[in-house]
């Protein structure tokens, strides 16, 4: 029998203080009015603890936009699952915190955009750094663990042994040094954020005398990004493998970008149980297994390791979702990506554009708006 | 990184925690979740904060009584060691 999925990423929301340009929620995102009701997503997680999985990372936008966060992770909580705050921290507080602390919360991970409030601010595209910085000792002192995720981008891979020096002076955990994905927003930028060869090879050597220096004190958790790599990561670990997403109106993914696949209907769990969307939905069973896989996958040593790759970037990159990711070097279409890196290693490496928080209109890159209401 | 100090009182990380009883019995963490079975429970079942590193050696030991009490302690510690870089235990 299909295994049941091991984590469930809950969209619960795609409002957000925050309009980082490398935003992973779609160019359509889904309206405040459409979103799940409270019992609604109470509902799913009950599904979701019967159906085996055991993580749950709450996630948005800004989960703490919404109002029933409490209640949420007290449900998810009761049903059995672990429970993980994906969050920039705006519109936490010590009362907030403990409250979501007694409600069962496990972890939360609390994401920076830079090690310098300015450039921080202007990726954001608007002023959360400070106070990000005041909320960490909060989050410390909670009980829960307490991961720091630093996305890492050309803007601002070059003040990586700032951005850790930062992370350490905040006593997480763990840190993720997280390579922007391209996909969302940050398809959108690509060309802006795309590191060049030279900051990636850099960035190798910090992170692996950092994980030397901190080992036993903070666990350092970093990926060499995809466009640089010789094989494609093995996104969500599989398509419907492992992992399923539910955005704020709770329609179900196997991946975060998965919107983009034309010819794929995506169901909801207003519609269906979760169960059947898993074990049933063609979504679900479109590139599962390795029956979809074409060539060079279907007889690659490394197909049970990376499963053909990501499916939205074979679409988004290659025009078709069920080629060979063409993040891999053996793929036919790889010199697409190719193209990219070559552009983005012959123009200047990180930009001297002197930040402007608040600035929406940019030559450099478009911000994530808010949704509709 | 040495092995843990003998009056180390090993305990799980912050936001690890058990679930599950019998069979199921499994230890969750921000990144995963260790099933384990036969030594590697029995040592992390001890990691409660208030048994010493030399008393979950000396428990161990009288579990697996056939081994050499240096490879056991070795052992013990190099497992906890491992599981502390990866933030699931301290000690």
């Amino acid at each position: 029998m299909l295994p049941g999925p091991l984590a469930l990423i809950a969209e619960i929301t795609h409002r957000c203080p925050l309009h980082c340009v490398y935003c992973s929620n779609p160019l359509q995102m889904a309206a405040l009015c459409s979103e799940l009701a409270t019992e609604e997503w109470v509902g799913v997680y009950q599904q979701a603890a019967k159906l085996g999985v055991l993580h749950l990372h709450l996630t948005g936008g800004e989960p703490l936009a919404r109002t029933d966060l409490t209640q949420l992770v007290d449900a998810a909580h009761a049903a059995g699952l672990y429970t993980n705050l994906i969050t920039s921290g705006i519109g936490l507080s010590e009362h907030r915190l403990t409250a979501l602390v007694r409600a069962g919360l496990d972890h939360v991970q609390l994401s920076f955009q830079d090690s310098r409030e300015s450039s921080a601010d202007w990726i954001a595209g608007t002023r959360a750094h400070a106070l990000k910085v005041e909320l960490a000792p909060m989050i410390r002192r909670s009980g829960v663990a307490f991961t720091i995720n630093m996305v890492v981008h050309r803007q601002n891979l070059d003040r990586l042994e700032e951005m850790i020096a930062l992370a350490e002076s905040l006593h997480p955990d763990r840190l993720e040094i997280a390579h922007v994905q391209y996909y969302g927003w940050a398809f959108k930028n690509r060309d802006a954020l795309l590191p060049t060869r030279k900051q990636v090879n850099d960035s190798l050597r910090i992170v692996a005398v950092a994980q030397e220096r901190l080992a036993g004190r903070i666990h350092i958790e970093a990926v060499v990004p995809d466009y640089y790599a010789r094989y494609p990561k093995a996104c969500m670990g599989g398509w419907g493998r492992q992992q399923l997403i539910i955005d704020p109106a709770g329609k179900a993914l196997p991946c975060h970008a998965a919107g983009v696949i034309p010819g794929l209907q995506f169901h909801t769990v207003r519609e269906h149980s979760l169960e059947w969307i898993w074990r049933e939905s063609d979504a679900f069973q479109k590139f599962r297994g390795e029956q979809w896989m074409p060539e060079p996958c279907r007889s690659c040593d490394r197909r049970a390791m990376d499963f053909g790759g990501c499916r939205c970037q074979a679409f988004l990159v290659a025009g078709d979702a069920a080629s060979t990711d063409p993040a891999c070097s053996l793929a036919p279409k790889h010199v697409l990506i190719e193209e990219v890196v070559a552009r983005v290693n012959a123009s200047s490496g990180s930009a001297d554009h002197s930040p402007q928080v608040g600035e929406k209109i940019n030559s450099l890159w478009s911000y994530r708006p808010q949704p509709g209401q | 990184m040495p092995l843990p100090q003998d009056s180390s009182q090993p305990r799980l990380a912050s936001g690890c925690r058990w679930t599950g009883e019998g069979d199921k019995r499994m230890l969750l963490f921000p990144e995963g979740v260790l099933k384990l079975k036969g030594t590697g429970h029995a040592i992390l079942e001890r990691c409660d904060g208030q048994r010493t590193f030399r008393q979950i050696v000396d428990e161990l030991q009288g579990l697996y009584s056939a081994s050499e009490p240096e490879k056991v302690r070795n052992d013990v510690g190099g497992f906890l060691e491992r599981l502390q870089q990866k933030r699931v235990v301290d000690f």
